[in-house]
């Protein structure tokens, strides 16, 4: 892990370095005198060599366990950070417990009854989310909830009624395709000759579905779902800037356009730390929805031993 | 279940009683588009900011932004007197302004807080100041090295903050937590969520009717948030219009603002060198044209670099209308043939419509031209540094008319001065405006000024954005002069 946190961060800090401008003159912009930008950059020790920076940032880190104070706010960047990560991280496991709700039921209802009607009818709505813009979808969802019904709020973060509109604009289309692809793996899966055995034991269908087609259809789907809620964690910038929550996403995109390298750094090595532990409890899971992948590393394990 | 169906009814309850008892509230909903960072009585850099520090502030005295000096209002001060020379100024400070900790305000403070101004990146001032200071509790005298003519709005301009605060506060919390003597007092800030004022009941002005303020920061659903009841005031975008005229309790006003819309022509560079082809360029553009189709119409056309309500602007003062044929003369003259390349127009993304229209008016003129868009920054580096032929953007350069050196005068070359234009007489006229303390003498300079950059043709001006603010029917708002600011002190419910 720490390899791969080194080598995002260089290569970050490097495409900021890249990229035109310097904060001093990006924060005062072009009426400013130039001794002022000089001064502010000092300010922000962004006169210095690359490799000074980047390294004097790294031994902060390392030693401090500091990542910086923002060049726009002059806060520690880890507020920023807490002020955020908390909503995406609710916004990231609402969205994923309903496109896992809607997504997987309805994907195994459809590839069981294949052909049928329920399943064209499913397939057809599928198509349409998926293909709906995220934003068009929200600002939808609020000219009916908050415009017209006067239910949910159009903005703001603080209790869970918020959470609502932002949850189902980044669900919807994100379980139609959950939907189309837990239907394709089941339909591959109840194809295999182990169904064709479990049922030819006398196996009623229930069982042959839950017990022996879904837990191998499975695996697929939750490394989707894992890389999709590592990926979400890094914020739902349409949904919150729809409805304007703060979130990572937006956190991101602020500090990049106005070249606030500190919490871009930051940001950034905060998420590649969460991808990481998300995919390490995917690996986990795996092991717990097929006992194959378990006893290989038993056998592994012991082969060392 | 039973939750929810509490929370509907509350909701529900919510809604009716802020629609019947409208009179009665004395709270403000405002929408912001972005989060603040500072509330620094001097290190401030955006308009949010600006808006909320004016509530939260207090200046000396106030003076509007279109310069109109019938309109002065005393404040903090009591008044001003102003040497013979014009070089110094001494005010005199009220004896009943406290700050929101309850501290006396004094003249120290004043003194403070301008030299903050003085000595901060952000904010400033054009003039050369000698000496602020504070002989005794309420008087405060500036002395300047040199006259500088629209000292008075600059000076005016600057929040007071409390010179106790700041050395007893962190850098952070002087920054993050204001203590000011303004008609708010600062309550909370939530970072991308909310701002929360409260009125100050040691204001020496009164209480204000709005006791509860309440910024929240709505990226871009303002209109939506506006139209269900959950903010009062907010300003919106022209595309929004349509939506919210359909709405009756919803009041839309537009405000004029000094920026402007525009083609910057790099004077550096041929054929832009002949003043007969800016000229051309100048008839060339439809105006009303952009104006319809990238403003929606909200934006007045203007070819002059100094907005119409803005001081030193007359209606005598040449006016580039549509005249295709004109221009085509024009350019006959000068020598440009049919179907010259002038290079490409530099722009960022925001200005890419802008653009377009620009080429094509440009096109049926005979003139051809590639548009170029860069990311922002990458944008106004090249714009800076003089590597464009064409360039389409917006401009804001708010304050006194004097600002408008920035535009205009050699100094400037390589900051504002996107057309590098370099005239001595234009630099002579700047420098003897900035020191003229007659009205009259000053506006007749300024006549001077913008008949020669309009006869010269040094930028081809487009027309002036407005802004629009959007809000409820029920609040009594004061008149928006130049640029929109707003003291809330002045709202009602009614």
């Amino acid at each position: 892990m720490i390899p791969v946190l080194l080598g995002v961060s260089f290569l970050v800090f490097t495409i900021l370095s890249l990229t035109p401008g310097d904060p001093g003159s990006i924060i005062l912009g072009i009426t400013a005198k130039p001794e002022d930008i000089a001064r502010l950059n000092a300010e922000f020790g962004y006169d210095r060599p690359f490799f000074v920076r980047f390294f004097t940032y790294i031994g902060n880190i390392v030693f401090h366990l500091d990542l910086g104070t923002s060049y726009a706010t002059r806060q520690p960047v880890i507020n920023s950070i807490m002020a955020r990560f908390p909503n995406t991280l609710l916004l990231a496991a609402m969205a994923m417990a309903v496109e896992c709700l809607l997504g997987v039921s309805m994907g195994i209802i459809s590839a069981v009854r294949q052909y049928s009607v329920l399943d064209r009818v499913m397939v057809v709505v599928a198509l349409v989310f998926a293909s709906i813009p995220g934003f068009w979808l929200g600002l939808m969802l609020i000219t009916v909830f908050s415009i017209r019904l006067k239910l949910l709020p159009v903005f703001g973060a603080d209790t869970l009624r918020h959470f609502i509109l932002p949850t189902l604009t980044v669900s919807l289309t994100s379980a139609a395709g959950l939907l189309r692809l837990t239907r394709a793996s089941m339909l591959e899966t109840v194809r295999q000759e182990y169904i064709r055995t479990a049922q030819a034991k006398g196996a009623g269908e229930r069982v042959v579905i839950w017990k022996h087609a879904l837990r191998n259809a499975l695996i697929p789907v939750i490394t989707s779902m894992g890389t999709g809620f590592g990926a979400s964690l890094g914020g739902a910038i349409i949904a919150e800037t729809v409805f304007s929550m703060p979130g990572m996403g937006t956190l991101m995109t602020n500090a990049i356009r106005q070249k606030d390298v500190p919490t871009v750094m930051g940001a950034t090595l905060f998420l590649a730390v969460m991808f990481s532990v998300v995919v390490l409890i995917v690996d986990i899971l795996y092991a717990f929805i097929d006992p194959r992948i378990k006893a290989k590393y038993r056998n592994e394990g012991r082969g060392r031993g | 279940m039973k939750k929810t169906a509490f929370l509907t009814g509350t909701i529900l309850a919510l809604c009716l009683t802020t629609g019947v008892f409208a009179s009665d509230r004395t709270d403000i909903n405002i929408a912001i588009d972005s989060d603040i960072e500072s509330l620094h009585p001097s290190d401030w850099n955006t308009t949010n900011e600006k808006n909320i520090g004016d509530q939260i502030y207090d200046t000396l005295m106030y003076v509007p932004m279109d310069g109109n000096m019938d309109k002065v209002e005393p404040r903090i001060a009591s008044g001003y007197t102003q040497s013979e020379d014009g070089l110094v100024y001494t005010f005199t400070i009220r004896s009943d302004v406290t700050f929101h900790d309850g501290t006396p305000l004094t003249a120290e403070d004043c003194a403070f807080s301008v030299q903050l101004y003085i000595d901060s990146e952000y904010q400033g001032t054009s003039a050369d100041v000698g000496s602020v200071e504070a002989p005794d509790a309420s008087t405060l005298v500036v002395t300047l090295n040199a006259p500088f003519a629209p000292f008075l709005s600059d000076i005016c301009a600057m929040h007071i903050g409390s010179k106790a605060y700041h050395d007893a506060a962190s850098e952070e919390d002087f920054m993050t937590k204001p203590i000011g003597s303004g008609p708010y007092k600062f309550v909370s800030h939530a970072i991308d969520t909310n701002v929360i004022l409260e009125a100050y009941d040691g204001y020496y002005r009164g209480e204000p009717a709005i006791k509860n303020v309440n910024y929240y920061v709505i990226k871009t659903t303002a209109p939506q948030a506006l139209m269900s009841n959950q903010v009062d005031f907010a300003e919106i975008d022209a595309s929004a219009l349509p939506m919210l005229q359909a709405m009756p309790d919803i009041v839309v006003s537009p405000v004029p603002t000094s920026g402007y819309s525009h083609l910057v022509m790099n004077l550096e560079k041929a054929p832009f060198d002949d003043v007969r082809v800016r000229q051309a360029i100048n008839y060339a553009i439809n105006r009303e044209n952009i104006v319809n189709v990238i403003y929606e119409g909200e934006a007045e056309v203007n070819s002059n670099i100094c907005a119409k309500t803005r001081y030193g602007y007359s209606d005598d003062q040449l006016q580039y209308t549509y005249d295709p044929d004109k221009a085509r003369e024009l350019l006959a003259e000068a020598g440009v043939e049919e179907g010259t390349d002038l290079g490409s127009i530099l722009c960022a993304e925001k200005y890419s419509n802008l653009a377009t229209v620009l080429q094509a008016d440009l096109a049926a003129v005979g003139l051809n031209a590639q548009i170029d868009v860069k990311e922002f920054n990458a944008f106004i580096g090249q714009l800076t540094s003089g590597d464009f032929s064409l360039c389409a953007l917006e401009m804001t350069l708010e304050g006194d008319t004097q600002m408008l050196e920035y535009a205009l005068t050699t100094p400037f070359i390589g900051m504002a001065n996107n057309a590098r234009y370099s005239d001595e007489t234009m630099d002579r006229l700047f420098e003897e405006a900035r020191v003229e303390p007659d009205n009259e003498k000053r506006l007749a300079l300024f006549d001077e000024i913008l008949n020669k950059a309009q006869n010269e043709a040094v930028y081809a001006v487009i027309c002036n954005p407005q802004i629009l603010y959007a809000y409820h029917k029920d609040l009594t708002v004061t008149d928006f002069v130049l640029e929109g600011n707003y003291y809330l002190f002045d709202y009602a419910w009614n």
